[in-house]
């Protein structure tokens, strides 16, 4: 019997050519069991390429995938202990929702009265019984997705599978079905792996978060660890809204792990969790919108930049300003503040602080 | 557009309407008529003529005859039209133009001339004149209103169907059955009727490789060369009543399962 800590899925070194195009460039990756993964990129990433290869849909050109320990690489996906919810649902037009559920245990050999077992589970459990019935075309666009997600799980598979299944959602029900699945997750302890260029789907449900670019891994980490210490420039764009700064590094703070870098002239010191760049060398830091507070003195956060506020915008809950930062010529910071601040401040100069954790310096 | 253009459209339309049923009515009417000369005026109506054809041995076994054909055909068009569809619509592989091209063939080929050349490749395998040889000549000509057909439907068909059945454990034969096809019934049930009535409908290729048990298109021909007779108009319309009905519902019940799916 396997250690219960084993990873569900491996993936060895996995490549993926499409005629000139590299999809995917050796991806390396463990998930374990009841982990939610989410694979985050823009399309083209290889995050849909990953998915395919995972359920069989597509052969890798080399590198091995092991599920549950054992090689299925060169199995199709009938031979897969893999289910999937496809991002259109592919909820079969001429079987009933019940029908559709019963499918995948009906191949896989259970007898009828373990079927409606499972099926009587898995419906109360999603509260699909009164669609039982009913067909595809006779369901709106959450029942359908939930029938989609029914039908992959009835099966009991080792991994579930989903591919954007919440992009044909309008934006109201796609919140409420982002907490849901989570908890759907949770509750069944199954091990979800979700592909998605929405970044608040990713923060909002995942365990763990991969970012793909051009085929590879730009970071693989938690929602927070990816949002406040980003690894790359990608990364820091593609998730959330940040400041980007450029500058030189000075040197670095041995005692507080911290780097030092100059900023046009202003010392800035900031972290870098994903390797301790050299002195002298051009780098970009990430300084996250709401990470910026304001002083009518000197704070003694160890950054520090007086600036006026030249735009706002108001956005509800919230305020974003565009500051522009005093004797550094044309160097601007965009931050997140409350309403009272803004009107308070007004246009006369503020001081901005900031700790050095809030900025992330990256690797590229 | 312009009150004139539609009422010019509207002449037309209906031109068209008498151009394409005042031949039918009269046939129709013909068969009503209690005199053996066909043309007007009619001085008194009959319906002995329909008994009479209810009664004519020789009618009713050619109908049976002509519709046992239909059927043979159309099975075996349908299987071998649905066949290429998914073929055609599957994976690329070489020479699949070609392919497509030579399915395509058979409807283009003039009647007359697939006939006579049906003959010819009949005698020299062998084949006797009869049954097996119309049905054979049907099948074929039949074959690519199946297939394309089917492969309009199939290519609406979501790629992610096929996939799901495959995810949930079928191999690709339990998906064609389970999934594909189900998918495909209405095009099926179209082109199944279309080939029926064409096949039923078929006078060329009946004549030419048929035996002495001729078909029901032949059999009109043959009588009508011993003269007009108002016997063949009810024939006639009895068979125009048949496809019609017979075209129709399976307009309207194609038309409804597409709308359900």
């Amino acid at each position: 019997m396997a250690d219960p800590r084993d990873p569900i899925v491996r993936l060895d070194g996995i490549s993926k050519r499409f005629g000139k195009t590299t999809a995917l460039h050796e991806l390396h990756l463990s998930i374990a069991p009841g982990e939610f993964v989410t694979f985050l990129g823009p399309s083209g990433c290889g995050k849909s390429t990953t998915l395919r290869l995972l359920g069989g849909f597509e052969k890798t050109d080399s590198g091995r995938i092991l599920l549950e320990g054992k090689d299925v690489t060169a199995l199709p996906p009938n031979k897969r202990n893999v289910n999937m919810v496809f991002q259109d649902y592919a909820i079969f037009p001429h079987m009933t929702v019940a029908q559709n559920m019963a499918f995948g245990l009906e191949l896989k050999g259970l007898d009828r009265a373990a079927i409606d077992r499972r099926l009587n589970e898995i419906m109360s459990f999603l509260e699909l019984e009164p669609f039982a019935g009913r067909y595809a075309s006779q369901l709106s666009g959450g029942q359908r997705q939930r029938v989609a997600l029914a039908r992959a799980l009835a099966p009991d598979p080792a991994l579930l599978l989903l591919d954007e299944p919440l992009g044909a959602l309008d934006a109201k029900l796609r919140g409420q079905v982002q907490i849901e699945l989570k908890a759907i997750q949770r509750q069944t302890h199954k091990t979800f792996f979700f592909v998605t260029h929405d970044q608040d789907e990713a923060l909002t449900m995942s365990d763990r978060i991969v970012v793909m670019n051009a085929g590879r891994v730009e970071q693989d980490g938690t929602p927070e660890e990816l949002y406040f210490r980003p690894a790359t420039r990608f990364v820091a764009e593609f998730i959330g809204e940040t400041n980007l700064i450029d500058g030189t590094v000075r040197g670095i703070d041995r005692d507080r792990s911290e780097v030092v870098m100059d900023w046009r002239g202003i010392e800035l010191r900031g972290q870098a969790p994903a390797g301790v760049p050299a002195a002298g060398q051009d780098v970009t830091a990430s300084l996250r919108l709401e990470r910026l507070s304001f002083h009518e003195g000197r704070p003694d956060t160890p950054n520090a930049v007086r600036g006026r506020i030249v735009n706002r915008t108001f956005l509800g809950s919230r305020m974003a300003v565009d500051l522009q930062v005093e004797d550094v010529s044309g160097a601007r910071l965009r931050a997140f503040t409350d309403h009272d601040t803004t009107s308070r401040v007004g246009d006369a100069p503020v001081w901005i602080g900031w700790d050095s954790a809030s900025l992330a310096v990256l690797t590229s | 557009m312009t009150r004139n253009s539609r009422v010019f459209l509207s002449i037309v339309f209906w031109a068209f309407v008498v151009y394409l049923f005042v031949p039918l009515a009269l046939m129709i009417l013909m068969g009503f008529k209690d005199s053996k000369f066909i043309g007007f005026p009619i001085q008194s109506w009959t319906l002995d003529w329909y008994l009479g054809v209810f009664e004519d041995t020789d009618v009713i076994g050619t109908f049976f005859y002509s519709l046992a054909i239909a059927v043979a055909s159309t099975a075996i068009s349908v299987v071998m039209g649905t066949w290429l569809a998914v073929l055609l619509t599957g994976r690329r592989f070489l020479g699949r133009g070609a392919v497509y091209a030579l399915m395509i063939l058979p409807a283009l080929v003039p009647g007359i001339i697939s006939a006579i050349a049906f003959r010819i490749y009949a005698r020299q395998l062998g084949i006797e004149p009869g049954m097996g040889a119309i049905i054979w000549a049907h099948a074929v000509h039949n074959v690519p209103f199946v297939t394309l057909v089917v492969m309009a439907r199939l290519s609406t068909q979501p790629k992610s169907y096929a996939e799901a059945a495959r995810d949930l454990g079928a191999d690709p034969l339990v998906t064609f059955v389970r999934v594909t096809l189900p998918y495909l019934k209405p095009a099926i049930i179209g082109a199944s009727v279309f080939c029926l009535l064409l096949s039923f409908d078929d006078f060329v290729r009946s004549f030419f490789l048929g035996s002495y048990q001729p078909t029901l298109p032949v059999l009109i021909f043959s009588k009508l060369r011993s003269g007009m007779s108002p016997e063949i108009n009810a024939i006639s319309t009895i068979a125009l009543v048949l496809t019609a009905v017979l075209g129709i519902w399976a307009e309207r019940s194609s038309r409804r399962m597409n709308k359900e799916n």
